[in-house]
């Protein structure tokens, strides 16, 4: 396999192993498949990120348990730097000893071992620098439960894994020593033994004193060995103890002497190359192309972006293969269900052949990129350049073509990368660009900085183990929530969602556990599966951001209190849309507890959580109550032609909702609302309300419940009176008298006790254009009877008038505005 | 026992006349769902309307609305199904799904004590706070398990038959005696062509009033 300079991402693929079928386990789910079970540990390898190991990028599942592994890959293996270059100085031989210790010092820190050390699994890069690939395999398949194959070459296996103790770092010290014994001794361990003897060989060394001088006398190395540098002789018996107790830990490794003159060299050589880098910077080398500068989880998702598909790559290098079906069909099948099968095909077998994944296309296509794209100046003023138009261009077009558009995702990736590497500081920036969309790649973090996340550490202090009474419930649950997705159903995703959930219950007393907690908190665990604390963070910020006291144990006042503002809201922007449902008894009780107990999480796939949730994390705490009302307005000729027992199943199986459209109806109507429609009581509030505000607990839910339309403050009258008079439609209901007394200006008087409300048509009014001069308004109901203003607008709503509300403490409360907004003869 | 549900009418969310013929009797009946959290309520209505089953069946919240419509003997039976959350959280909501309810299946997890002791006493709500006719079956579901079972099928059977319910093991997953028990209930049922017929309100916590004043989520 030819490996090109640019290569940094590789695939490899296995088969994990099949269940026998139709077993069920104890709880009478079927069995997770060992490929999701693989594929959700792995998750946990893409965090460790070290000089001298190989990145994870990826896992995939493929068909028939095929696992797929992306991960990064430099330079050649060294299995094959020994044959192009033989024999090994010894410098060289010492420098590969300590990289490899390095690697493996760093696993054992995240308590990985490799067990599966082998010159094939040692990269070198051209510069010289050693990095271990594949050293996950062993800890995705959990020791190799879940896959048909041993993990590890039996050449390299210390003598307890034979035995069957796994899981010791000194097992891969032992597998290190070994590789260092070839080069060593230039030779490569019992090239023509077979397995069985082999492995009796490794046993016998249990029984040798010195391992070691025994492998160079079966080798015809005796020489070789007695001339061994002295130290490092020392060193490797010490490596080989049949004992895994006396063999030295790996940091012990790294300070072991005979390094030392290797580290001194290679201290030196760095300070005299810095010294020169710049002149050779500027001169002779070719520059890196900047692209290779980013981090690799970027450049992999740029390349699938731009059609990079890994299946592909590998069916074109021979790895999958597929055959018709009919091929592997039973030929008998016996009565009692046992059936005799062709063999499996040869397709079916482990293949470890190492697939590049080609990034020349990805490279050129980007390459016309200006510096400033990949890394963007925040503070400086923009560029007007073409690019720039190009990115205004771009964001007219919808957003799941934005998405897709590797060069826009290019601009938005490194955009959002440096906004959050500048986080808190940069939150205004963050916000604003957020507004527009958020880039997939980077949505967990851009997320929670939009909630004010700033991680504290607190998460590892919270107890998630000592069993409590909702214990029973969460693990009902967990089974059941977002199954289809293959993180949240792998064994990893399950226990990762049972901690948050019960560190969630812990850290709030005051709270309890609701069903519908479970499917609020998987999208945050969805997008930081290796983050739970910012998982957790997020979650703890956004519940009392958009949940204020719904989780409460008697929370019957707080979703009362919303649903009852859910139908003034809908009546303020889709009147006879509410007069049809509240005349068929189609109640939000009856639909809408499990969208806003769960912000929607519960009813829509996990795709379309994310897209609604880019903009409601935007806006504040009303913000779901106009989603709602955008659903609603999106099925409104479904529901208008609809009895009671039809919506009610609408809703039940809620249909197709084209999310772009609720996310931007939802949207525009927020927009349009003003503030203290919103008003709840038992909204989270930053600040204090003031004088002309409605007071915190001026509406009472009897009101809400009476009254069918939303109150307005005279705060927002007067905003909207000096700012956008022309959005304002003021009706006195006073009498005529008291009108020609004080108005105020452009009001329409129509006096409440000379109007005839029977007939429920504008017309009835005999008001001259008065559907003109209310259309397209936010209509205020004014009067100084409270009751004469709430019958007036349910008069309004009933007349299919748009944005109906009613000023909340009457005319009076003009006076007491400053500077005076009022007429008065 | 011919009669097999059937499917679509409930599916898309249109009232439909079976067969259209003019001679049979037609009536429909609210029937509601009640048990601990996790023992198959959603999976039987779901094996019952739709003849499917979902290995990973999402839990419910509040509660969920389907219909069917089964044939006996010359009688056209609609049922409208209120399916409700199990957790005990949401209890306070139940009332105003069983309030006016003609039938009820007081579901049970075989494999779990608790569920059934739960199961007892939302028969013995019923028999307090339901209307006084309705008909109650109790449902020992999950029967594929039955060889890890913990409650004893004659256990079961004996604590029904003192409270005069109707009572089967069923299994969502396979579908043993999942269509038997909605047809055990329809025939239970009265079927006069009166009161049951058309008019009566599928609504919740009865047919009056448009808000429920009861406690909803206290």
């Amino acid at each position: 396999m030819a490996i090109k300079p640019e290569t940094r991402l590789c695939a490899v693929t296995f088969f994990a192993k099949l269940h026998p079928g139709d077993v069920c386990g104890s709880n009478g789910l079927p069995l997770t498949p060992n490929s999701i079970a693989i594929l959700g540990r792995a998750q946990r390898l893409k965090e460790v990120q070290d000089e001298h190991l190989c990145q994870y990028l990826d896992v995939i599942r493929g068909k028939h348990e095929r696992t797929i592994v992306v991960s990064e890959y430099v330079g050649c293996s060294l299995e094959e730097h020994v044959k192009r270059h033989p024999p090994l100085s010894l410098a060289q031989i010492l420098r590969i000893f300590y990289q490899v210790a390095c690697g493996i010092n760093v696993l054992s820190q995240h308590y990985l071992v490799a067990h599966n050390l082998e010159p094939k699994n040692i990269l070198i890069a051209p510069d010289g620098r050693l990095k271990l690939f594949n050293y996950g395999l062993y800890f995705m398949t959990k020791g190799g439960a879940y896959v048909p194959f041993p993990v590890g070459n039996i050449r390299y296996m210390a003598p307890e894994r034979l035995l069957g103790l796994n899981g010791n770092v000194k097992s891969d010290v032992w597998a290190l020593a070994m590789m260092v014994v070839e080069l060593v001794l230039d030779l490569q361990l019992w090239p023509k033994l077979k397995i069985s003897n082999v492995v009796r060989k490794i046993l016998a060394f249990a029984r040798s004193n010195n391992v070691l001088e025994k492998i160079a006398r079966e080798h015809q190395c005796f020489e070789a060995y007695q001339n061994m540098d002295a130290e490092l002789r020392q060193l490797l018996e010490k490596c080989l103890h049949a004992s895994p107790g006396q063999r030295p830990l790996p940091r012990e490794l790294l300070a072991h002497k005979c390094f030392a003159d290797i580290l001194q060299a290679d201290r030196e050589r760095e300070k005299a190359q810095e010294a020169e880098s710049k002149q050779q910077l500027e001169s002779h080398l070719p520059p890196l192309p900047l692209l290779l500068r980013c981090p690799l989880s970027q450049i992999y998702h740029l390349w699938q972006l731009a059609g990079g598909d890994v299946q592909a790559e590998l069916k074109k290098e021979g790895l999958i293969r597929s055959e018709a079906p009919i091929l592997g069909l039973p030929q008998i099948v016996r009565l009692n269900g046992a059936s005799v099968c062709p063999t499996r095909s040869q397709s079916h077998l482990m293949d470890d052949r190492v697939v590049p994944l080609k990034l020349h296309a990805l490279l050129q296509r980007l390459s016309q990129l200006p510096a400033c794209v990949y890394f963007p100046l925040l503070h400086s003023p923009r560029f007007s350049s073409q690019h720039q138009r190009f990115v205004l261009e771009l964001q007219q077009l919808p957003l799941v073509i934005r998405e897709r558009d590797i060069e826009y995702q290019f601009h938005r990736v490194r955009l959002f990368a440096r906004l959050l590497q500048a986080y808190p500081y940069t939150a205004e920036l963050l916000q604003r660009e957020a507004a527009i969309d958020i880039p997939p790649l980077l949505r967990g973090a851009v997320w929670a900085a939009l909630l004010e996340v700033v991680p504290n550490s607190g998460y590892g202090k919270i107890d998630k183990f000592t069993p409590t009474s909702t214990d029973r419930q969460i693990e009902v649950d967990i089974p059941r929530c977002h199954q289809y997705d293959e993180l949240l159903s792998s064994p990893d995703g399950h226990r990762k969602l049972r901690r948050l959930l019960k560190a969630w219950v812990t850290a709030h007393p005051q709270y309890v556990y609701w069903q519908g907690l479970d499917s609020l908190t998987a999208p945050f665990l969805y997008l930081n599966f290796n983050n739970e604390e910012l998982a957790f963070l997020s979650l703890f910020r956004f519940i009392p951001k958009y949940l204020h006291w719904f989780f409460l144990k008697d929370n019957s006042a707080i979703i009362k209190e919303y649903l009852s503002k859910f139908s003034q809201l809908t009546a303020f922007h889709e009147p006879l849309l509410s007069q049809h449902l509240s005349s068929i008894s189609f109640i939000p009780e009856l639909f809408a507890i499990p969208w806003f107990l769960t912000m929607f999480s519960h009813v829509f796939p996990l795709h379309k959580i994310l897209h609604l949730w880019d903009k409601l994390m935007l806006g504040d705490s009303s913000y779901p109550l106009f989603i709602g009302i955008a659903i609603l307005r999106q099925l409104r000729s479904t529901l208008l032609d609809s009895g009671f027992n039809e919506c009610i199943l609408l809703f039940s199986d809620l249909p197709d909702i084209v999310m772009e459209a609720c996310v931007i109806e939802s949207q525009k109507m927020y927009e349009a609302t003003p503030k203290s429609i919103t008003h709840r009581q038992h909204a989270l509030r930053s600040q204090p309300p003031q004088s002309l505000d409605i007071g915190v607990t001026d509406v009472e839910l009897k009101h809400l419940q009476l009254e069918q339309c939303p109150r307005i403050s005279a705060k927002d009258v007067q905003h909207l009176l000096l700012h956008s008079p022309s959005d304002l439609a003021l009706i006195d209901l006073r009498s005529v008298v008291d009108y020609g007394h004080v108005h105020v200006p452009h009001s329409i008087n129509i006096p409440f006790a000379t109007v005839q409300l029977g007939e429920q048509r504008l017309e009835a009014l005999n008001v001259p254009q008065l559907e003109a001069q209310l259309r397209g308004r936010i209509v205020v109901c004014v009067s100084n009877i409270h009751q004469n203003a709430v019958e007036f607008s349910n008069f309004l709503v009933a007349c299919g008038v748009q944005r109906t509300c009613i000023l909340h403490k009457g005319f009076n409360v003009l006076h007491s505005i400053e500077p005076n907004i009022l007429i008065s003869n | 026992m011919a009669t097999t549900p059937r499917s679509g009418g409930a599916g898309s969310g249109t009232a439909q006349r079976p067969n259209g013929t003019s001679q049979n009797k037609s009536c429909q009946f609210k029937l509601v769902l009640l048990g601990e959290s996790a023992v198959g309520k959603s999976s039987l209505v779901l094996r019952f309307v739709k003849g499917q089953f979902h290995e990973y069946q999402e839990s419910t919240i509040g509660a969920a609305f389907l219909t069917q419509t089964i044939c006996i003997e010359d009688t056209v039976v609609k049922f409208e199904i209120w399916d409700t959350a199990g957790q005990e959280r949401y209890h306070s909501l139940a009332p105003m799904y069983y309030r006016g309810a003609q039938a009820a299946i007081v579901v049970y997890d075989i494999q779990n004590q608790d569920s059934f002791q739960r199961a007892k006493t939302w028969v013995k709500e019923l028999h307090k706070q339901a209307s006084p006719n309705i008909v109650i079956a109790l449902a020992g579901n999950k029967a594929d398990l039955s060889n890890i079972r913990v409650v004893e099928f004659d256990e079961a059977k004996q604590y029904a038959e003192e409270n005069a319910l109707l009572f089967m093991e069923t299994s969502a997953k396979t579908g043993m005696n999942v269509n038997d028990i909605f047809l055990a209930i329809a025939k239970k049922l009265p079927k006069n062509d009166g009161a049951n017929n058309q008019g009566s309100s599928i609504r919740p916590n009865g047919n009056e009033t448009n808000r429920p004043t009861n406690n909803c989520c206290k």
